[in-house]
C-alpha cells in the first residue's frame, strides 16, 4: 500500500487565513528555543533509518532520517515536556557540543538494504578519526546493518551542520541532515552583566525561565545574547521520494528471484520541489510546539519569541540545494559569523565586521550566526500608548536611552525617546492623543490571525486603545489582544513560491515571529 | 433557538467586523497634515515641508513585454505624483504640493500630460451630496488598470515624516476577486506591525477604501516595498517597488567635513554622553554608521560635502552624478495569463520566461520615456515608466539602486566593460564596526528576492572611459538573455558615457 501520498492539484491559491487559522487554534502559543541532545560520556549513537513524515496538506512522505540509537547517556538541552529522540527524525537530532572537547558520532545504517551506504560529514569540524565501515568517495562509510564511528572536535564555537557523504544528491534529499551547535568554552563574564544581568532579572520577574544553551555564541564580549532559535531550511520533491518507496516495494516483492533490482535506481532530476520546510515542518505545522505528538518524526519547530530589546541569536543552516533568500521581517540581522567563523575588523578584533542584513540568504552547506533585536526606535510613536490623561508609566533612560532601571516594569526596555509619543490624532481609547495619523475605519479593513487587536503592544494599551470589545475577539486568534497582543513579524523565505505546500497558500518556507510585551510569558518549554 | 451568546460569538467570528470604534463610514480617504508636533506647520498654515505624503492605487493593470505580449498585472499605480512618476522619477511630494487636487482629462484621466496639477494627489475633492466623504469619481477614473510595474519609486530623506496612502480600487479584470492589498516597507528597521503590511499579522484594506501608512524616515538607504498578500501570488504579478532614503549628509555644504557631522549624528542617536560617535552603540548600528577609520578624534576626514551621497559616509565614498533604479523581477507568462483567467495556479512548477530591469526587457530597456499598454477598454496607460538607460556624465559617477523582489529563483547581472564597486548591501554601507570600509570591486552581483543593493559606476578616468563609449549590463544566466520565446534580449541594458552632463530627466546634454 503506497502511503506516500499524491494530493491531486488543485488551486487553493486564495485559501487565505483559513487553514491558518485552523492550525493557529491548535497551536495555541508554542515557543522555540534551540533544542537538542547532550551526551554525558561524548558518544552520540544515531541510526540512519526510514519513515514517515507528515506535510500541512495530509499527506505524508516516505523520508530517511537520524535518530537516536541509544539515549542512555542522552539529555536534552534545554529540557521541554515530551522531550525524545526518536528512532528516526527530520532534522536529525542536534548535537550539542562544547569548543574544543572531542565527541565521538557513531553511525548505524537502519536504511533499508537496497538504499546502499550512508555516512555523515561534519564540515569545519576537524576529524580526529574514523573507524569501521568501508572507505567511500568523501568518508568511511556504514554498510547494511554497521557502524562507522566519527571522533570529531569543534576548534571554534557556532553552527554548524552535518548530512550524509554517500549519493548525497538522494540522501540528504530524502532527510539525512541535522545541526550540531558547538557551545564557547569561555564565555566572556560581561556577557553576566550590565544589561544582560537585568535582561535576565527582567526574565525572572516575569516568571521565565532561561532556554540558553549558553550566554554568548562566541568566547567574544559582542557576541552576548538573550534568547537563541536554530533554522534549518530544506525542501522535498515528493516525486523523489514516492521512487524510493516503490522500488523498496517493488524489491520487497520480487524477494531476491532472479532478474530482481537489488539496488536504488532514483531519478533525483528534474527537480520539482513541492514542501518547503524550516526545521522540517511547513507553515503551519512549523508554529506547534518542539516535541508535538503529531509529529513523531519531526520534533522542531520555528516560532520565535522575543520582548523588546532582547538579543536573540538566530542560527541559520541551509540544506538541501537550492538557496533561499530568508527575510526577518522587523529589524536587520548583523551577521556574526559564517560556519563557526567570527567575522571581526582588521585591525581591530574587539570588533565585528560581519554584514547587516535584513534578508539573510541561506546556501546549502552554509551556516551562519547572526544577532536579532527588536526595540521600536525610531518609529516616533509610543508602541505602549502612553501619554493619555492619567497615565503615571515612567521611561527613565539608561546611558543609551532604554528603560532598564527597572527589570519589572511591564515596559522594560521601552525607547524613552519615544514616551508618550502619541500615534492617534483623536483616539477613541484611552491612548495618546495629538498624533499625526487618523486610524481607519475597522469595517473597511480585513484582520489577519496575529493582529494583537492594536497598532499598540501589550494586552493593556491594547484594551485601552481599542475598548472593551476588543478585535478580534479573543480566544479565535494566535495573539490575543487580552493576553499576548504581541507584534507579530512574518520570517519566511523571499522566494515567494516557496511559501507553499503543495501549490496551496499559506504554506512552507514561513513562521511568525512575536515580539511580546513582558506581561506575556514566553515559556520555550511548551 | 440560538442563544444571545451563541449568536455574539458567531457573528464575531464572521470577518472581521468590528464594535469598537466609531464608525466614520470611510472610504478612500488620504492623510497628508500639513503639520505634526514633529513638524509643525508655519504660522501661516504652510505645510512643513519635512511632510511627505504619496498615494498609491491597488489594483491591476498590464504591460507589454519586449516581444510584444500585453501582460495582465496585479499591480500599484500612482494616485499622486503622476507627472514625475511617468517621468522616471520618485512620486512622494512635499505636503504642499501633494495637496493640490489633480485634474484628470475626461479623455484620457491617467495621462498627467493633459492633466491639471500633474503632480498632485487624486480624490481630494469631497463628494458634494455627502459631507465628510471625497469623490471617489477622479480615483476611479484615474486608479482603475493604471497599474505601473514597477511600482511608483518612493524617496524621501531621513528626518522626514512620510505619509504613504494606499487606495483599493479593485480588479477589474478579476471580478471573482475581492483582494486587498497592503504595503510591506522592506527593511524597515524595529517596524511595527500595524505598519508592516503582512496582513496576517495586521490589517489589510479592502476594496473601496484607503489606508494611511505613516513612517518616519529611517536610515539612509536603498529599499524595497511590495504588496504582502499571498505574496506567491502578488509579487508574481508585479507589485513590487523601490524606496529610497536620502542621507542627512545631503544638507551639507562645501564647508561641512562630512566625517566629523557623522560623528555628531553617531553622539546623537546614540544617546549616550560617553559615546565617542566613531562606532554603534548597539549591534544593529540603529541610526548611526560607523566613522572612516582614517579620521581624526573629532572624525574629521577632511572631505567637505555639496553633493550627493547614497549613504552617511562621512568620506565621500559613496559620491555620485546621478542615481539609476534598478528593480530586477520575472514573469512567468503562464501564471499572469491564469491570473487574468481564472485559473489554478501553479507555483511548484512555474518558470519564468520574461526578466525584466524595471518592468522591462531588452531592448526596452534602452527604450526612453513611459512605455505604454493598452488596456481592456482599448485605452492606452503609461504601464512602464522606467527605461534602464544608464547615462553617465562625463568623468562622473552613477549609482545603480539594485532590488529584486523576484518570485522563483536568483539572477546574476554582470557588467562588461565598467566595473561595479558594491558599496552597500540591504540599505546598509559595506563597513565594519571598526571603520574600514568594506566596499568590492567585481563584475557582477548575484540578487535573490528580499535583497537590496547599491552599486557605483565610477567613470571619473576619462582616459578608459571616454565620451560616447557604450557599456553593457547582462546576465550570464544566459538562457535569461531572452524574451519568451525571441532568444535576444532579457536581463540586458546599456550604459553610456555621456559626452557633457546629464539632466533632471537623466539624458544627456552639453558639448
Amino acid at each position: 500500500m503506497n502511503r506516500t501520498k499524491m494530493t491531486t492539484w488543485i488551486s487553493t491559491a486564495r485559501l487565505v487565513p483559513v487553514a491558518l487559522l485552523a492550525a493557529a487554534l491548535i497551536s495555541g502559543n508554542a515557543q522555540a528555543a534551540a533544542p537538542g541532545i547532550k551526551s554525558s560520556n561524548d558518544l552520540f549513537e544515531l541510526r540512519a533509518q526510514e519513515s514517515f513524515i507528515s506535510q500541512p496538506d495530509g499527506n505524508t512522505v516516505y523520508s530517511w532520517g537520524y535518530g537516536c540509537a541509544n539515549t542512555a547517556t542522552i539529555t536534552f538541552a534545554p529540557a521541554m515536556p515530551n522531550n525524545k529522540c526518536p528512532g528516526m527524525q527530520v532534522p536529525g537530532p542536534t548535537l550539542i557540543v562544547t569548543e574544543g572537547h572531542p565527541f565521538t558520532v557513531r553511525l548505524t545504517n537502519g536504511l533499508p538494504a537496497a538504499a546502499g551506504n550512508t555516512s555523515i560529514l561534519f564540515p569545519g569540524l576537524r576529524i580526529v578519526s574514523v573507524s569501521g565501515g568501508t572507505q567511500g568517495l568523501l568518508t568511511r562509510e556504514a554498510t547494511a546493518l554497521s557502524q562507522v564511528d566519527y571522533t570529531l572536535v569543534a576548534d571554534s564555537p557556532g553552527t554548524r551542520s552535518y548530512y550524509s557523504g554517500t549519493q548525497g544528491d538522494l540522501q540528504i534529499e530524502m532527510g539525512l541532515y541535522g545541526a550540531i551547535i558547538a557551545l564557547p568554552a569561555n564565555p566572556p563574564a560581561s556577557c553576566g552583566t550590565g544589561v544582560a544581568a537585568s535582561n535576565l532579572a527582567a526574565e525572572a520577574a516575569n516568571h521565565e525561565s532561561d532556554f540558553r544553551l549558553a550566554t554568548a555564541a562566541y568566547d567574544h564580549a559582542a557576541t552576548c545574547y538573550d534568547r537563541e532559535y536554530l533554522f534549518q531550511f530544506s525542501e522535498i520533491d515528493p516525486r523523489i521520494h514516492r521512487q524510493v518507496e516503490e522500488q523498496l516495494q517493488a524489491i520487497t516483492a520480487c524477494n531476491g528471484a532472479s532478474g530482481c533490482p537489488t539496488a536504488l535506481s532514483v531519478e533525483t532530476e528534474p527537480y520539482h520541489p513541492a514542501y518547503y520546510m524550516i526545521n522540517g515542518r511547513s507553515m503551519p505545522d512549523d508554529m506547534d510546539p518542539n516535541y508535538a505528538l503529531q509529529y513523531p518524526n519531526q520534533p522542531y519547530n520555528g516560532n520565535p519569541h522575543m520582548h523588546p530589546g532582547e538579543l536573540v541569536l538566530l542560527r541559520v543552516i541551509g540544506t538541501g540545494r537550492l538557496q533561499h533568500p530568508f527575510h526577518e521581517h522587523g529589524n536587520h540581522v548583523r551577521v556574526l559569523a559564517r560556519d563557526g567563523h567570527l567575522i571581526l575588523s582588521e585591525g581591530d578584533d574587539t570588533k565585528l565586521a560581519g554584514p547587516l542584513l535584513f534578508t539573510t540568504t541561506t546556501t546549502p552547506g552554509l551556516a551562519m550566526d547572526g544577532i536579532f533585536y527588536w526595540t521600536g526606535k525610531g518609529l516616533n510613536w509610543d508602541v505602549f500608548g502612553h501619554g493619555y490623561a492619567g497615565d503615571s508609566s515612567t521611561c527613565t533612560p539608561d546611558a543609551n536611552g532604554y528603560y532598564t532601571a527597572d527589570p519589572t516594569a511591564p515596559n522594560y526596555y521601552e525607547w524613552c525617546g519615544d514616551h508618550n509619543k502619541p500615534l492617534e490624532s483623536k483616539p477613541s481609547g484611552l491612548v495618546g492623543s495629538g498624533g499625526p495619523v487618523t486610524l481607519p475605519d475597522p469595517n473597511i479593513l480585513a484582520l489577519g490571525p496575529w493582529y494583537g487587536g492594536s497598532p499598540y503592544l501589550g494586552g493593556d494599551a491594547t484594551g485601552r486603545a481599542a475598548g472593551a470589545t476588543p478585535i478580534p475577539p479573543s480566544g479565535t486568534v494566535a495573539n490575543s489582544p487580552t493576553d499576548e497582543a504581541g507584534f507579530a513579524f512574518m520570517w519566511h523565505s523571499h522566494n515567494e513560491r516557496e511559501l507553499t505546500t503543495n501549490n496551496a497558500f499559506p504554506g512552507g518556507m514561513m513562521m511568525m515571529m512575536l515580539v511580546d510585551p513582558r506581561a506575556y510569558v514566553i515559556d520555550e518549554a511548551k | 433557538m440560538i442563544s444571545t451568546q451563541l449568536l455574539r460569538r458567531i457573528l464575531a467570528a464572521l470577518p472581521c467586523v468590528a464594535f469598537a470604534l466609531p464608525s466614520g463610514a470611510q472610504t478612500f480617504e488620504i492623510q497628508c497634515p500639513a503639520g505634526t508636533t514633529l513638524h509643525p506647520a508655519a504660522a501661516d498654515g504652510t505645510p512643513n515641508p519635512d511632510i511627505k505624503c504619496q498615494q498609491l492605487s491597488g489594483g491591476d493593470g498590464f504591460a507589454t513585454m519586449a516581444d510584444g505580449t500585453q501582460t495582465y498585472l496585479f499591480s500599484f499605480g500612482p494616485l499622486s505624483g503622476l507627472k514625475n512618476i511617468k517621468d522616471g522619477l520618485p512620486g512622494t511630494l512635499p505636503a504642499a504640493d501633494f495637496l493640490q487636487p489633480y485634474q484628470p482629462n475626461p479623455a484620457s484621466p491617467s495621462d498627467p500630460d493633459t492633466a491639471g496639477n500633474p503632480n498632485g494627489a487624486v480624490g481630494l475633492e469631497p463628494q458634494p451630496d455627502a459631507p465628510g466623504h471625497v469623490d471617489p469619481r477622479p480615483v476611479m477614473d484615474v486608479g482603475v488598470l493604471n497599474g505601473n510595474m514597477p511600482a511608483p519609486l518612493i524617496a524621501i530623506a531621513e528626518d522626514d515624516e512620510l505619509f504613504l496612502t494606499l487606495t483599493n480600487v479593485g480588479q477589474i479584470m478579476r471580478p471573482d476577486l475581492f483582494e486587498q492589498h497592503t504595503v510591506h516597507f522592506h527593511g524597515y528597521p524595529n517596524a511595527s506591525s500595524f505598519y508592516d503590511g503582512v496582513p496576517d499579522a495586521s490589517v489589510a484594506i479592502n476594496i473601496g477604501g484607503s489606508f494611511t501608512y505613516y513612517y518616519l524616515a529611517p536610515d539612509a538607504g536603498t529599499y524595497i516595498w511590495h504588496c504582502h498578500i499571498t505574496p506567491p501570488e502578488h509579487l508574481q504579478m508585479g507589485m513590487v517597488g523601490q524606496l529610497y532614503v536620502r542621507p542627512r549628509q545631503d544638507k551639507l555644504t562645501s564647508g561641512d567635513d562630512l566625517g566629523a557631522h557623522l560623528l555628531a549624528a553617531n553622539k546623537h542617536a546614540a544617546v549616550d554622553a560617553a559615546a565617542t560617535g566613531r562606532s554603534c552603540s548597539d549591534i544593529l548600528c540603529t541610526g548611526q554608521t560607523p566613522v572612516p577609520k582614517a579620521a581624526d578624534s573629532s572624525g574629521n576626514t577632511g572631505v567637505t560635502g555639496g553633493q550627493l551621497y547614497a549613504y552617511n559616509d562621512g568620506d565621500g565614498s559613496t559620491q555620485y552624478d546621478v542615481e539609476y533604479p534598478i528593480q530586477i523581477h520575472g514573469f512567468d507568462p503562464d501564471f499572469h495569463f491564469v491570473g487574468m483567467t481564472f485559473n489554478p495556479e501553479n507555483f511548484t512548477d512555474s518558470k519564468n520566461k520574461y526578466f525584466l530591469l524595471n518592468g522591462r526587457s531588452y531592448p526596452d530597456t534602452v527604450t526612453p520615456g513611459a512605455l505604454s499598454t493598452q488596456v481592456a477598454d482599448g485605452s492606452d496607460h503609461f504601464s512602464q515608466p522606467l527605461p534602464t538607460i544608464i547615462n553617465i556624465p562625463f568623468g562622473g559617477r552613477a549609482l545603480l539602486r539594485f532590488g529584486d523582489l523576484e518570485t522563483n529563483e536568483f539572477q546574476t547581472l554582470a557588467s562588461l566593460g565598467i566595473p561595479m564597486h558594491v558599496i552597500a548591501l540591504n540599505a546598509r554601507l559595506l563597513r565594519d564596526l571598526a571603520g574600514n570600509n568594506l566596499a568590492y570591486d567585481t563584475n557582477s552581483i548575484t540578487m535573490g528576492g528580499g535583497e537590496s543593493l547599491d552599486v557605483i559606476l565610477d567613470a571619473h578616468d576619462t582616459a578608459k572611459y571616454p565620451a560616447g563609449a557604450t557599456y553593457y549590463l547582462y546576465t550570464p544566466n544566459l538562457d535569461h538573455l531572452s524574451n519568451d520565446a525571441e532568444n535576444f534580449g532579457g536581463l540586458m541594458t546599456e550604459v553610456h558615457i555621456c559626452p557633457g552632463a546629464v539632466d533632471s530627466l537623466k539624458q544627456c546634454v552639453g558639448p
